[in-house]
C-alpha cells in the first residue's frame, strides 16, 4: 500500500468518522430533548376530548417541559386514554390529586399537556398512576367569546358613533357645551364660582380647624365639657332638673287642657256663662239692673251728704283735703 | 463473458413518439430492475474489494464535501432568510429556528445531497464505466479473470450508499449552522437556544426517515451511474449519454422515493 493509498483511506476513515459522530450527536441531542435517555415513569389520563394532541408533544409541569406523549388510544365511548412519560426527578413534585388539562404552546403552537395542581398533603405520583382531566377550554369556546366581545364592541361603538353625531350637532348637554359659546362663559362662570366656594371652603376649614383648635385649649369650655368631669356632672344634673321642669310643663299644659274643656261645657258655671246665651241674657238683664240700683244708690247717698247729721264730716273732710294741697304748693 | 445485456435493449419505434418514450422508460426502469438484483447477488459474494471501495468512497464523498458543505450553508443561510418575512407577518420570528431545522432534517439536506451527488458523482460514475465500456476495458477485464461488475459496480454502489448519509448529515449541520448564523444575526438568539429550539419539533422518526432517505438515494445514483456507464454504447456519443442519463434518471428517482419515504415515514407517527 502506497503512501497516496494510505492518506486516501486515512481520509476515508476521518470522514466517515466525522459524519457518523455528527449522527450521533444528533441522535443524542434529540434524544436529550425527547428525555429519550432519562429514566422515566408513565402516568396517564382520561380526555373526553384532546383537540389534536399527538404522540411526540411536550408535558409540562409549573411551566417546565417534565416529559413526553407515549401514546395515545381510545378506551371508551368518547373517552381517549393519553399515556405520558414523565421524568422519575419531577415525580416527589407532582401529587396524585394534580390536573391534567391540554393547552398550547403560545397562541398557535403545539398542544402540551399541562400538569397543574395538586396539594403536598396527597402522596407523589407511582408508575401507572392516572390523573384527573380537567375539561380543555376549546377553541371555538374562546372564538365564541371573542365573538359575544365583538357583538358588544360593535354596540359600543354604534352608541359612540350616534352620541358623536349628537354631540357634532350641538345636540345635549355636551353637544351645547361645545357649540354654544354663551354656555361655554356660563361655565368659565360657573368654575370661578366653583373656584371662589372652594376658596371658601378652604378658609371656613382653616376656620373650623382653628376654632377646633381653641376648643381643644387646656381649661375652655369645650375643653371642660369634655375632660372635667366635675362640670360635665353639673351639665347633667341641670339636665335633668330641665327635664322635669319640662315634665312639669307639660302636666300644666294637660291640666291648662283640661280645664279648657270644661269651659266648653255647661255643667258647670263658667262653662254656662260661657256657653248658655239664656244664662247670658239673664246675666245681662242682671248688670242692667245692678246698673240702675247704683245709680239710685248714688242719688241716695248725695242725699245723705246733705242731711245734717252727716254733713259735718264731710265738710271737715273737704277742709283737710285743702289744706293737704296748700303745704304742697 | 460479461458483456451487455442484449436482450433488454430498447424496443424498437413501433409506438408514437410519445408512447415510445414511456415504453423506453418503464424498459429501462425493468432494465435497473435487473440490474439491481445482480448486485444484490454479487455483493455479499467473495472477494471483496475494500480498498476499492475506499478508494471510491474518497471519490465520492471527500471529493464532494467541499461543494457539499457550501451547498448545505447556502441552504441555511438562504432558507431561513426567505422563511423570516412569512413568519414576521404574525410575529412567529422565534419559530424560525423550528421551521428551518424541520425543513433541513426532514427534507431539504438529504434531498439537497441527493441532487448535488447526482449532478456530480452520479456523471462521474456514468462518464467512467461509459468510457470503460466503449474502449472495452470492461470486457478486457472479463478476459483477465477480473469480475468488473463487482469491482466496478459494487464498489461504486457500496461507497454512494455510505458516503451520501454522511455527506447528508454533514449538509444537515452545516445548513443549521447557517440557519443559527442568520437568526443570531438577525433576532440575536445564542446557539444553545437555537438548538434547542431547533430540536424540538423534530422525533427520532424524522431522524430515521431522513437516514433511510439518504441511503436509498445513495443507493440509487451509485446503481443509475453504473447502470447508465455499463451498459452504455455508440462509443464517445454514448458516454455523454450515459453520464446524461445517470444525472436525469438519479434526480427524476430521488424526488420519486422522497415522496414514497415521505408516505412510508408518515404510517408510523
Amino acid at each position: 500500500m502506497d503512501a497516496a493509498e494510505n492518506k486516501r483511506s486515512i481520509t476515508v476513515g476521518v470522514f466517515v468518522l466525522l459524519g457518523v459522530a455528527v449522527f450521533v450527536i444528533g441522535v443524542l441531542t434529540l434524544g436529550g430533548q425527547q428525555k429519550s435517555f432519562v429514566k422515566s415513569i408513565t402516568i396517564s389520563s382520561i380526555f373526553s376530548d384532546v383537540a389534536g394532541l399527538k404522540k411526540g408533544n411536550n408535558v409540562w409541569f409549573s411551566g417546565v417541559k417534565v416529559g413526553t406523549i407515549k401514546n395515545i388510544h381510545f378506551t371508551g365511548p368518547s373517552q381517549v386514554d393519553v399515556i405520558m412519560s414523565i421524568e422519575s426527578s419531577t415525580q416527589q413534585y407532582i401529587h396524585r390529586n394534580a390536573g391534567v388539562r391540554i393547552s398550547s404552546d403560545g397562541l398557535i403552537g403545539n398542544k402540551i399537556i399541562v400538569i397543574d395542581g395538586g396539594s403536598p398533603q396527597a402522596p407523589p405520583i407511582q408508575d401507572g398512576a392516572v390523573l384527573q382531566s380537567e375539561k380543555l377550554l376549546s377553541t371555538d369556546d374562546v372564538l365564541k367569546t371573542l365573538q359575544q366581545n365583538n357583538q358588544n364592541l360593535l354596540a359600543i361603538t354604534t352608541d359612540f358613533k350616534q352620541l358623536s353625531k349628537q354631540i357634532l350637532a350641538g345636540k345635549g348637554t355636551v353637544g351645547t357645551l361645545l357649540a354654544d359659546s354663551t354656555m361655554g362663559n356660563q361655565l368659565k362662570q360657573t368654575m370661578r364660582n366653583l373656584q371662589a366656594a372652594t376658596q371658601n371652603a378652604a378658609n371656613m376649614s382653616s376656620q373650623l380647624n382653628n376654632f377646633s383648635n381653641k376648643m381643644n385649649t387646656k381649661g375652655g369650655f369645650a375643653d371642660n365639657l369634655l375632660t372635667d368631669t366635675i362640670t360635665f356632672n353639673k351639665i347633667r344634673g341641670s339636665v335633668i332638673r330641665l327635664k322635669e321642669a319640662a315634665d312639669n310643663a307639660s302636666t300644666l299644659t294637660d291640666n291648662l287642657n283640661k280645664a279648657s274643656n270644661k269651659l266648653n261645657t255647661t255643667d258647670n258655671a263658667l262653662g254656662v256663662l260661657l256657653n248658655d246665651p239664656k244664662a247670658a241674657v239673664k246675666v245681662q238683664n242682671t248688670i242692667n239692673y245692678l246698673q240702675q240700683s247704683s245709680i239710685k244708690l248714688n242719688d241716695d247717698l248725695e242725699a245723705v251728704q246733705h242731711n245734717f247729721l252727716l254733713k259735718g264730716f264731710f265738710k271737715k273732710k273737704e277742709k283737710a283735703k285743702q289744706d293737704s294741697i296748700k303745704k304742697a304748693m | 463473458m460479461d458483456s451487455v445485456d442484449t436482450s433488454l435493449k430498447p424496443a424498437p419505434k413501433r409506438f408514437t413518439k410519445t408512447r415510445g418514450k414511456l415504453a423506453e422508460f418503464f424498459l429501462m426502469l425493468h432494465r435497473i430492475y435487473a440490474f439491481i438484483l445482480r448486485f444484490f447477488k454479487e455483493v455479499f459474494l467473495p472477494p471483496y474489494e475494500f480498498k476499492e471501495i475506499v478508494k471510491q468512497c474518497y471519490e465520492t464523498g471527500v471529493k464532494s464535501f467541499t461543494l457539499i458543505t457550501l451547498t448545505g450553508f447556502i441552504v441555511g443561510v438562504i432558507f431561513t432568510k426567505q422563511s423570516r418575512p412569512s413568519l414576521t407577518n404574525f410575529g412567529a420570528e422565534s419559530w424560525l429556528p423550528s421551521l428551518v431545522s424541520i425543513a433541513i432534517m426532514k427534507a431539504l439536506a438529504p434531498l439537497v445531497t441527493a441532487l448535488i451527488a447526482a449532478g456530480k458523482v452520479g456523471s462521474s460514475i456514468g462518464a467512467e464505466l461509459g468510457s470503460m465500456r466503449v474502449t472495452e476495458q470492461i470486457d478486457a477485464m472479463e478476459v483477465s479473470g477480473t469480475k468488473p461488475f463487482k469491482f466496478l459496480v459494487c464498489t461504486r454502489v457500496i461507497a454512494t450508499t455510505i458516503t451520501i448519509p454522511l455527506l447528508a448529515t454533514y449538509t444537515a449541520f452545516i445548513a443549521l449552522l447557517g440557519g443559527y448564523l442568520n437568526v443570531s444575526q438577525n433576532e440575536g438568539t445564542s446557539y444553545a437556544i437555537f438548538m434547542e429550539q431547533a430540536f424540538e419539533p423534530l422525533t427520532f422518526i424524522d431522524f430515521w426517515a431522513s437516514l433511510i432517505k439518504a441511503l436509498v438515494f445513495g443507493f440509487t445514483i451509485g446503481i443509475v451511474g453504473c447502470y447508465q456507464g455499463y451498459n452504455s454504447t455508440k462509443g464517445t456519443e454514448g458516454v455523454g449519454k450515459a453520464a446524461n442519463g445517470a444525472v436525469v434518471t438519479a434526480m427524476f428517482l430521488v424526488f420519486i422515493e422522497e415522496v414514497l419515504i415521505v408516505q412510508m415515514a408518515g404510517w408510523f407517527r
